[in-house]
């Protein structure tokens, strides 16, 4: 036995109420954990970019065109290696509506040579590059609608009025966490094809890869160079720069989940505190007998904090135990079917489980430091006095 | 065996020729309640000699709890000195005290105040902890105390599994695990029955004759004063005998 094994054995001692605050703080925990997930998921989509990519979009926003001839520009400046371009077509499925999904009208020839952390069969790459209504879709996506190489689908699209038709060519993997896996890809041409005159031969954004990504800002400030005196000037962004003014326009939300999680916390503290308060207030007598029979007020204290930090800390690894099956098999995977495009990978990083489980120790030690310091100071005396 | 002529008057000095253990002079406490203030000792003269074993009576608020925590350290007088054991206590830090205690003296409480979640090993382990004895060395002396309060067999029990006079007991052997010179019993067979208290008492007689143990109880009991050599009566914080 030692002064650090008693306060492991007081933890245990009421156990209902041990109980009752382990799984207040679990579920405390489990709530903080997918929310730390939410926000790192979200901001790790810029971490996670290519370093040697640059996107260029219209100067104003993403969702006005570009005419088409930009990319022979883009592909004949200095560093570029290779260039491509999307549109996105905001394809719906008539049959389930709900289920939003990433779709771009793309250029088969280039798209896998600047996206090259995906993995497409050679064989049903080539069937899809050679087919005119031809699509490939990310794993996720076709298994999420029930999509397998070889059917014929029908979506339509919320900008683009009709029916559009596609194949199913091949279904594409990942081999980066970054990429969407639910994502459904077709030939420019097809869309370009199918309107109007005036609509045509637009682009919406361009992606190159360079030779020299040390110097990928300087590289885009060129690129934008070239077109600033054109009709419709750019803006070039590496892809980490890219995603993080996207993500600019959730802040307000990622700093409002970061509250939350604060406050899920600080209700943790309190249930702690509370716990071992009253723990504390019926052991007042005992801690008499303690200090009388030589123990000194450090020991006490000591004892409490230790107390709080094993409760806090169980409640941790209990939340841990319950969180990650639950992010990883059960939400994350809901997730990244769902809302690959923003969570391409929704999954507990061990990070954050460490981070889940000092915090708990901390905030128990913390929620303990009351109880204790009140329980030290009582002299002595007027603790033995309830005994005698 | 008692001593007639103490038990029947009560003296504040011990008897000629033999050193107190504990001295106390012009010795006042006085306790603020409220705006009041409560007198509970007054000017008081009181010495021990060693090996005694003692009973403090007297009505409820006559000062006996506060003259025994006086003497075990505990707490401290308004006025006046305490020596225990060649020790002035009056001038004792917090920690010189707290050290002294745990060598000095051995405490036992009405409620027995055991740690539920300990065995009785562990319990009467507990103050050595505070020492530099190894693990082995600890739970040795542990169980050798545990022997002498006659409950070797009790060793992995419980507090809930043992009576009312086992928990005194083992409340008694974590007592004398230290060793202490002086023992003091605040009401120790308040929570037992009879049968239960006379062993208690028994075992205290042994621990004053046998290991030359200073004993000093508070009590409302006459039988267990009885078991005393001395009898001492307070009252309104003054010796009345």
């Amino acid at each position: 036995m030692t002064l650090t094994s008693l306060a492991f054995r007081n933890f245990g001692r009421n156990r209902f109420r041990a109980f009752l605050t382990v799984a207040a703080v679990a579920v405390s925990i489990v709530a903080f954990l997918l929310l730390r997930t939410v926000v790192w998921a979200w901001a790790s989509g810029a971490e996670w970019s290519a370093k040697d990519r640059i996107v260029t979009r219209h100067k104003v926003t993403f969702v006005i065109w570009l005419p088409k001839h930009y990319i022979d520009i883009v592909r004949q400046a200095p560093h570029i290696k290779t260039a491509t371009w999307a549109t996105w077509f905001g394809a719906k499925d008539p049959k389930r509506e709900h289920e939003f999904f990433t779709s771009l009208a793309v250029d088969p020839a280039t798209y896998f040579d600047v996206y090259n952390e995906v993995d497409v069969a050679p064989e049903a790459l080539e069937t899809w590059k050679h087919d005119r209504q031809g699509a490939i879709v990310g794993d996720a996506l076709a298994k999420k609608l029930g999509w397998k190489v070889g059917d014929r689908i029908t979506l339509k699209s919320g900008i683009f009025p009709g029916d559009w038709a596609f194949n199913i060519d091949a279904i594409y993997t990942a081999r980066a966490k970054s990429v969407d896996r639910s994502t459904l890809l077709f030939s420019w041409t097809y869309l370009n094809e199918s309107l109007r005159d005036r609509q045509r031969d637009m682009i919406g954004w361009m992606v190159s890869r360079v030779d020299d990504p040390a110097h990928v800002a300087e590289i885009g400030v060129a690129l934008d160079k070239r077109f600033e005196d054109l009709d419709t000037p750019t803006l070039s962004q590496d892809e980490g720069t890219f995603n993080a003014s996207f993500l600019a326009m959730f802040s307000a939300i990622l700093g409002a989940l970061d509250i939350i999680s604060a406050v899920i916390l600080g209700i943790m503290t309190l249930i702690v505190g509370n716990t071992i308060a009253m723990g504390v207030r019926e052991r007042t007598q005992e801690f008499g007998v303690l200090r009388a029979i030589g123990f000194m007020p450090g020991h006490i204290a000591f004892w409490i904090v230790v107390e709080a930090m094993v409760m806090a800390l169980v409640g941790g690894l209990v939340g841990v135990a319950v969180a990650f099956p639950f992010i990883n098999y059960g939400v994350g995977r809901f997730i990244e079917e769902n809302m690959g495009s923003m969570f391409p990978y929704f999954r507990l990083e061990t990070a954050n489980i460490v981070l889940a489980l000092v915090v708990s120790a901390l905030l128990g030690a913390v929620a303990s430091g009351i109880p204790a310091m009140r329980a030290s100071r009582t002299r002595v005396i007027d603790a033995v006095r309830r005994v005698a | 065996m008692t001593d007639d002529t103490n038990r029947a008057g009560g003296h504040a000095a011990p008897a000629e020729g033999k050193a107190p253990i504990v001295q106390l002079r012009s010795v006042s406490k006085t306790y603020t309640r409220g705006e009041e203030a409560v007198h509970v000792l007054d000017g008081l003269d009181f010495d021990v000699e060693a090996g005694s074993f003692e009973a403090l009576m007297g009505p409820s608020g006559s000062g006996k709890t506060t003259l025994l925590n006086l003497i075990a350290g505990l707490d401290r007088p308004t006025s006046g000195s305490v020596e225990v054991v060649g020790k002035r206590l009056d001038g004792l830090g917090e920690g010189a005290l707290a050290k002294w205690r745990s060598s000095t003296i051995g405490f036992v409480f009405q409620s027995f105040n055991l740690l539920p979640v300990l065995t009785a090993l562990e319990n009467v382990e507990l103050p050595l902890l505070l020492t530099h004895l190894g693990s082995a060395e600890r739970k040795t002396r542990a169980r050798t105390a545990l022997r002498i309060v006659g409950l070797e067999d009790r060793v992995q029990h419980f507090p809930r599994q043992l009576s009312g006079g086992q928990e005194q007991r083992v409340a008694i052997a974590r007592a004398i695990v230290n060793d202490p010179t002086i023992l003091v019993a605040d009401e120790p067979t308040g929570d037992l029955d009879r049968k239960s208290a006379d062993d208690v008492l028994g075992l205290l007689e042994t621990l004053n004759k046998e290991l030359g143990k200073t004993v000093l109880m508070v009590t409302h009991d006459p039988a267990a004063a009885e078991r005393a050599k001395i009898i001492r009566r307070l009252d309104k914080g003054r010796l009345a005998s």
